[in-house]
């Protein structure tokens, strides 16, 4: 009986069959965005000509550079922005900072359709007109703590004596942060940056509250196509958003092992290193 | 400058980022809960419990019991399926522990849309399962699977799963393995050990997993639109109705405030934990 415990057959079947269960649907979308006829049950052979469908269609292929505009300013704002909190929380020991810590970890547990809405409100309440702009603020603004636990777990790690040194050698506070503590800090930076952009790009609630007139990112058109019913195009729309954000993820992976810290990229992804 | 006054600095940006377009916004959404609509459907702020008392109508009444009932079913579920592939690769990954883990993760990085639109295309009348059921003649008109409860159920799970896998993996995995072996010295059976010992020991990560998958499947309402029909409405297609067609902006905010009230108490628990263990991690 212990042996039957040890080595369980039965676990390992039921692990396949969930990872079966992950990824035939996505299979399905993949395989049928080849398929040479407009059919999602047979497959008839192979062909590329729902993708040229798709980057033929101008509106579509502005809604795919929009989506990637909004995937890279948020990166770029969120990481700066969560990074630079990450530090405060970590280092700052004042009043203020059980606050911040529970007011970062807030937008975490919120479900995304009530952000959607609040950013809503204010943009309204303020009178700011639904564009690219508010879709990119309200990334950000979601964004951000996602950085802040990446960013907080690779430095509750970390002791400060190598700035403590620096100072001691001479250099100025801001000098140990720049040329100490961002470089140690790096690979968890990348990869949080890197998240977030494959977060933005994927985004489909909060973009749909905030999205205006003007060009509407990926997410959002695949919701009112899906209305008017399933069609190869968006499996090949769907594929290629894939490929992008899975990219993204696998940058998110590999490059901090090229910083020489083999443990990072992966932990980042299950949070073993977050909070 | 002292070192205080110098790291508090890192906390400004993003914190005045996160007052003013979280904080803010939230209360704005409270306020405007107790508003009204006017004659020509503009939102008025004002102080008056209607929307509330429309929000516990009979007619509504329904629909947040059974958003709350499938998302139950759904943590449920996600329990069901994310421990025993938690503790297989925890305990039997071996040296492929971090590959069996990115497998994971993997289908959570393909846009939310794109997963539910791929179950539509295998759950349509005409679909893939049902034409694949005909042509094995086990049916011959095939069965309702999409416009089914079952099916908005199964989409959220689908959805969801990895929340509730990776806090239970990361639990058994900080387990100490010598008191399992404890458990074996001390004869009890191999079940009892895993009820008696490993069970407790990752409480943590299954409660945190619950709540994890169980905050967005309320608010959830994608799967419900796609995979659902009129009989499966969840809270969150009724709060984007009042946004997007009905266009009461401080009905939709009422609805949202007491999903939110209702949810608040799994989130006050979930930061209580997290932040007790931020503050083990954080070295004083």
């Amino acid at each position: 009986m212990n042996q039957a415990f040890d080595r369980p057959r039965f676990l390992r079947v039921y692990s396949w069959g969930v990872y079966l269960f992950l990824f035939i649907p996505i299979g399905v979308v993949v395989l049928f965005s080849f398929n040479s006829v407009k059919s999602l049950q047979n497959f008839d052979g192979f062909s590329l000509q729902w993708y040229e469908e798709f980057l033929d269609d101008p509106t579509l292929r502005e809604s795919l550079f929009v989506s990637l505009e909004i995937a890279v300013l948020t990166m770029v704002c969120a990481t700066i922005l969560g990074t630079a909190l990450a530090i405060g929380l970590v280092r700052a020991r004042t009043r203020w900072s059980p606050a911040a810590n529970v007011l970062m970890l807030i937008p975490l547990v919120t479900p995304e359709i009530v952000a959607g809405i609040s950013a809503l409100i204010i943009f309204s309440q303020l009178g700011i007109q639904l564009s690219f702009l508010t879709i990119v603020i309200a990334h950000i603004t979601f964004s951000i703590s996602y950085v802040t636990v990446v960013v907080r777990g690779r430095l509750a790690s970390m002791g400060d004596e190598v700035e403590q040194a620096a100072m001691d050698l001479g250099a100025t506070r801001w000098q140990s942060v720049r040329l100490v503590l961002l470089p140690e800090l790096w690979p968890a930076i990348v990869a949080a940056g890197l998240l977030t952009f494959a977060l933005s790009f994927d985004d489909f609630v909060l973009s749909f509250f905030t999205t205006g007139e003007d060009v509407q990112p990926l997410p959002v058109r695949i919701w009112s196509a899906i209305r008017f019913g399933v069609s190869p195009t968006i499996n090949a729309i769907g594929t290629l958003m894939m490929a992008v954000s899975l990219t993204a993820v696998a940058a998110a992976v590999l490059i901090p092992r090229f910083f020489g810290r083999k443990e990072s990229g992966i932990k980042v992804l299950t949070g073993q290193e977050g909070g | 400058m002292s070192a205080r006054g110098f790291w508090s600095r890192f906390l400004l940006p993003g914190g005045v980022w996160l007052a003013l377009l979280f904080v803010v916004p939230l209360c704005l959404l409270l306020a405007l809960s107790f508003g009204y609509t006017d004659d020509l459907g503009r939102a008025v702020y004002a102080f008056d419990f209607d929307n509330y008392k429309d929000a516990f109508d009979p007619l509504y009444i329904p629909v947040l019991l059974r958003s709350i009932g499938f998302a139950v079913a759904t943590a449920a579920i996600c329990l069901l399926l994310g421990y025993p592939i938690a503790y297989y690769i925890a305990r039997y990954g071996g040296k492929r522990k971090h590959l069996l883990i990115a497998l994971l993760v993997i289908p959570f990085f393909v846009n939310y849309l794109v997963r539910t639109y791929a179950w539509v295309a295998l759950l349509a009348d005409d679909g893939l399962v049902n034409s694949g059921l005909e042509s094995l003649g086990l049916t011959e008109s095939g069965i309702q699977l999409i416009n089914t409860p079952y099916a908005v159920i199964g989409g959220l799970v689908y959805g969801y799963l990895v929340f509730m896998i990776l806090p239970i993996y990361a639990s058994l995995e900080r387990m100490d393995p010598s008191i399992v072996e404890a458990g074996k010295d001390l004869f009890a059976t191999p079940f009892r050990t895993f009820l008696h010992v490993t069970l407790p020991q990752t409480k943590q990560g299954i409660l945190a997993g619950c709540v994890l998958v169980f905050l967005p499947a309320v608010g959830d309402f994608v799967s419900a639109q796609l995979l659902g029909g009129p009989d499966t409405y969840m809270i969150g297609n009724l709060i984007q109705d009042q946004f997007f067609t009905a266009n009461n902006w401080p009905f939709g905010s009422a609805l949202t405030v007491v999903m939110m009230i209702f949810l608040s108490f799994w989130m006050i628990g979930y930061l209580r934990s997290s932040a007790r263990e931020a503050r083990q991690s954080v070295p004083a």
